[in-house]
């Protein structure tokens, strides 16, 4: 493979980055809205938030990436393949970080919940000094593993005319055939990547630790 | 003062409580004791409203707490109130229950500042005095994870005490460390008999409630069955559960 080929898809992995960065900030304000739901005192609501997790969870990418395709022209909406791509990783890894952040509050154990009442705290003093902090802690591994799974996740979206990495790898391979040597090195910059990702979850995780914090419920 | 009347709970149809009713005056220690499963965890946090009951009532300084008579029967007050009222009470648990992500200053002067709205230098400057109280002056920076049991037990003391609250409820606090630590949380709670605050504590600790309690209140079956100084409770019982009980205590 020559040198501009491998530029090429150097460039094109920032783009997978960048769409990945993209979704999981936009999936992670949809992940809080959606498992406040969750926790709504209304039941009809708690049951649009299964039905929601379970329909995006249950459908493959590919098929929430051709819908959401159709659906937006269809809709009158002109955005251009980047916004469409970040729109369908935002929603699917958005029921994702729902069900992490749920699991997050529900692990809170009920001791701090009555020591947090105990003390009379009102509720955004609740919720900012008490709740979010510990499930930041506890969802921290669960929340770096959906962010792997973005980066991959947005491999995808070539099939909706969105110029990243796998994209960019097919365009190389037709040009010059070296599929294996080109998939090859499209592998190995996924592998970078949520290697990446990982190691900056590790680090996180050791320096929450090192402040005192060592994730046992209390 | 503290007036429980006739205070009535049930946990899925059965009863825990079955009317209890207690009086605690200014500055007087009530200890709580009785067979597990008496119901005397269940009335320390009925007081505070950790559990719902569903008659009697409770009432602080004369005020009735938690729930209100109007003309469509009884409510609970609103969150609000409830938050308004809490504050008036501390509670240490069994668990010490620290915020793990917080240091010992910021656990104590967390209910100063945000519950009682004091600017944060006030309540830092609380949470030292108290912090100093319990002994732990040189801890204040440290994580409940860097603490010992009763390390912790006692920072919880002082998170409950930064509260200035009326009335202090303590809930088997020594029953959760080992036997070399029980002793410095039993003087902190010691320490504070000079202070004009009421406590109720719920202890296995004989010993301890016969030596700083005014009067100990012997559960059973979810009701007092007797109450009075402790020497009468502990060395002249008269009802013949209380024998039981004090015979396999020794």
């Amino acid at each position: 493979m020559d040198g501009g080929s491998l530029l090429l898809l150097v460039r094109a992995a920032g783009v997978s980055l960048l769409l990945a960065v993209a979704a999981v900030v936009s999936g992670t304000g949809l992940g809080i809205a959606l498992a406040g739901l969750a926790f709504s005192g209304l039941a009809i609501v708690r049951a649009i938030y299964r039905a929601w997790v379970y329909v995006v969870r249950g459908m493959p990418v590919l098929v929430l990436a051709l819908l959401v395709f159709y659906a937006l022209p269809a809709m009158d909406l002109q955005t251009g393949p980047y916004v469409a791509g970040v729109l369908v990783l935002a929603i699917y890894v958005g029921a994702l970080f729902a069900e992490v952040f749920r699991g997050g509050v529900l692990a809170i154990p009920r001791a701090q919940w009555e020591s947090a009442k105990s003390l009379g705290l009102p509720p955004w003093a609740m919720l900012s000094k008490v709740v979010i902090p510990l499930v930041a802690r506890y969802t921290l591994a669960p929340y770096v593993n959906v962010c792997v799974m973005t980066v991959k996740a947005s491999s995808v979206l070539s099939i909706i005319g969105v110029w990243e990495l796998t994209f960019a790898a097919r365009e190389i391979i037709e040009r010059t055939l070296a599929v294996f040597t080109v998939l090859g090195a499209a592998g190995a910059l996924y592998f970078v990547l949520c290697f990446g990702i990982d190691r900056t979850g590790r680090w996180l995780e050791r320096r929450l630790m090192a402040r005192g914090f060592v994730g046992e419920p209390a | 003062m503290i007036e429980v009347r006739g205070l009535k709970k049930a946990f899925g149809g059965i009863p825990v409580l079955r009317g209890v009713d207690l009086e605690v005056a200014d500055r007087e220690v009530v200890a709580l004791i009785g067979r597990s499963g008496c119901g005397k965890t269940t009335l320390l946090r009925c007081i505070n409203f950790l559990e719902e009951y569903s008659e009697g009532e409770i009432l602080l300084d004369g005020e009735p707490l938690w729930y209100r008579h109007g003309p469509r029967g009884r409510r609970r007050v609103s969150e609000a109130e409830a938050r308004r009222m809490r504050q008036r009470m501390g509670v240490v648990f069994q668990q010490y229950n620290l915020f793990p992500h917080m240091t010992a200053l910021e656990n104590v002067s967390l209910g100063p500042r945000y519950s009682q709205g004091l600017p944060r230098a006030e309540a830092e400057a609380l949470g030292r005095r108290f912090l100093e109280r319990v002994g732990l002056g040189d801890k204040l920076h440290a994580y409940p994870a860097q603490l010992s049991g009763g390390q912790q037990q006692r920072v919880a003391i002082a998170r409950a005490l930064a509260m200035r609250p009326r009335v202090l409820l303590l809930d088997e606090i020594t029953s959760a460390l080992d036997p070399e630590l029980v002793g410095e949380v039993e003087d902190v709670i010691r320490s504070l008999l000079a202070e004009p605050i009421m406590m109720i504590l719920v202890t296995h600790a004989l010993r301890f409630a016969r030596e700083i309690a005014h009067r100990i209140a012997y559960m059973s079956d979810g009701q007092i069955a007797e109450i009075g100084p402790p020497e009468q409770i502990l060395e002249s019982p008269r009802d013949p559960t209380l024998k039981e009980f004090l015979r396999r205590m020794r």
